[in-house]
């Protein structure tokens, strides 16, 4: 599904633009899929199957027989984690590639596609949905279910962190300036950009941090929630 | 072999499992009996580490988290319906082999052997509670285990299914293996197990053969049946026994059965029958685990008779 609708974007955007140059903001939306306007969809996609990862476990009662069929905890918990590392690796490199197959069929070519800022920024589509899917892992283990795991995985990005960042405009409620580069999936997504982020004239300075860094506050949130919903994992009934 | 130790487990205020501990042989079907709410899922789920608690169950010496591939080693069934709604019963088999290194051929034959080869493909949400216990058994005799747990087998199961299930693990108790396994049907129970061990409110009550428990918990009582029986009550009730007449015989408790004899001898009374009537797995149950009850219902209060009812009506 998340590999048909990236396609999907690619494809269209190989119609409509089909006659313009083709620029480096055109190339790396076709070839992540549209990763920009938002929240990536392969990520979404991918994070749902982290989620279900061990959320089923709980919603249908099978984390019973697993456990009684694999009592290490720690053993169960790598084995999923890294099938699911793998398989979103795996699958965001497919969708990569048939991206790029779609815009060297529609333009003939693909220039810079390894060079900075363009090769940078899809290396860092592809980072943002591996991190993204572990939170989404990660919350899935800590909330022992679906539906809560899957409320703050789309809440928190779309919802709470724009709403903060939306104040943060707000002169009388400028302390918050200062957080925003610390919100995790808005410094998560700096490791896909192009070029910063332009916030219009008379924009608080947000002093962002660079891609990487931003990149390391985003992996520092998964490996918290992760890392709390392990060891919690490793000390609740089941 | 199974050795459980000091098994506790609180919830808040309540203690669930009270410093339980108890062995579960081999080449016997011991069972594990105890009202509602008493702890015995508690416990079993303590044993596999399922639940945290205090205290150490040893499966033939190892602890159940520290086998690698336990499967192989012992067979567990606790809840009814644990399935994943969109994959097979045989994926969900497989799927719990393939962790445990066993062949997808040995998932066809539990599958076979449990009576459900014809729907392995199906999916277990549309099983019955009946079909969903025997893919539980599946589950749990997949890597051929030599110790079994199972929490209430029989549940939904039909009275050939139960028959079949106890002549299941009467054999495979005969092979050698250990089986503990939990259930409220005592009548069944007293068909199936050598073996008890007997809670109430998570602290041990018994632990021991059938046969000492029932003779524990309860009184026997001597049948006595003759022509003529009014002088032999009397000179029974003499002795300290407890004399009921039960349609045309006298049942006597408290006394042994020479010592009726005896009296009968003394005083000439003609006897057509001497016996020893033994009372059942579910009286010594009830009589063991009366004070135990987690959830006591109360009695059902009887309609009252036509009449009263009407006086009654009259006097409102």
């Amino acid at each position: 599904m998340g590999l048909l609708v990236t396609t999907g974007v690619a494809v269209l955007l190989g119609v409509a633009a089909r006659n313009e140059p083709l620029d480096a903001e055109i190339l790396t939306t076709a070839v992540n899929g549209g990763a920009s306007f938002g929240l990536p969809f392969l990520a979404v996609f991918m994070a749902i199957i982290g989620i279900f990862a061990c959320g089923h476990e709980y919603r249908h009662g099978t984390i019973q027989p697993t456990l009684t069929s694999l009592p290490q905890r720690s053993r169960l918990i790598l084995a999923k984690l890294i099938v699911v590392t793998v398989t979103t690796v795996v699958v965001t490199a497919l969708s990569m590639a048939i991206n790029t197959a779609v815009v060297y069929i529609v333009w003939g070519e693909a220039p810079g596609l390894f060079e900075d800022p363009i090769g940078t920024a899809l290396a860092g589509y592809a980072i943002y949905t591996l991190i993204y899917v572990l939170v989404g892992f990660g919350l899935g283990l800590l909330f022992r279910g679906v539906p809560s795991a899957l409320v703050v995985i789309f809440l928190m990005p779309l919802i709470i962190e724009s709403i903060i960042m939306g104040l943060a405009f707000i002169p009388a409620l400028d302390w918050l300036v200062p957080v925003v580069k610390f919100l995790p999936f808005t410094a998560g997504s700096r490791l896909m950009e192009i070029v910063p982020p332009d916030f219009g004239p008379g924009s608080p300075d947000f002093d962002l941090f660079s891609r990487w860094t931003s990149g390391g506050i985003f992996a520092l949130f998964a490996a918290v929630i992760l890392t709390t919903a392990w060891i919690l994992f490793k000390k609740r009934d089941a | 072999m199974i050795t459980a130790k000091g098994l506790y487990k609180r919830y808040r205020k309540t203690v669930a499992v009270d410093h339980l501990s108890f062995d579960v042989r081999p080449g016997v079907v011991t069972g594990f009996l105890g009202p509602n709410g008493s702890g015995k899922s508690t416990t079993m789920r303590l044993m596999l580490g399922l639940d945290h608690g205090e205290g150490e169950t040893l499966f033939d010496g190892k602890q159940f988290g520290t086998i690698r591939r336990p499967m192989n080693e012992v067979g567990a069934l606790l809840e009814a319906k644990p399935f994943h709604p969109t994959r097979s019963a045989r994926n969900h088999l497989r799927m719990l082999a393939a962790g445990n290194r066993i062949a997808d051929k040995r998932v066809d034959e539990v599958m076979e052997f449990v009576g459900l080869g014809d729907v392995r493909r199906k999916k277990p949400k549309g099983y019955s509670l009946g079909m969903a216990q025997r893919l539980g058994l599946a589950q749990a005799l997949l890597g051929d285990p030599q110790t079994l747990l199972l929490d209430e087998p029989t549940n939904g199961l039909d009275p050939h299914g139960i028959h079949w299930m106890r002549d299941v693990l009467k054999t495979l108790a005969s092979e050698g293996r250990t089986i503990f396994v939990s259930s409220h049907l005592l009548s069944e129970m007293q068909l199936m197990a050598d073996e008890l061990v007997v809670i109430g409110r998570g602290t041990m009550i018994f632990n021991g053969d059938v046969d000492t428990f029932v003779r524990e918990f309860t009184q026997s009582q001597v049948v006595v049946r003759g022509p003529e029986t009014a002088g032999l009550t009397e000179a029974l009730k003499a002795e300290g026994a407890e004399v009921v007449s039960e349609d045309d015989a006298l049942v006597v408790s408290g006394l042994e059965i020479g010592k009726v004899g005896h009296v009968a001898f003394t005083v000439g009374a003609e006897l057509h029958e001497l016996s020893t009537r033994r009372a059942s797995l579910e009286e010594a149950f009830m009589s063991a685990t009366g004070s135990s009850e987690e959830f006591v219902a109360k009695e059902p209060v009887r309609a009252a008779e036509p009449a009263t009812a009407a006086a009654e009506g009259e006097a409102l």
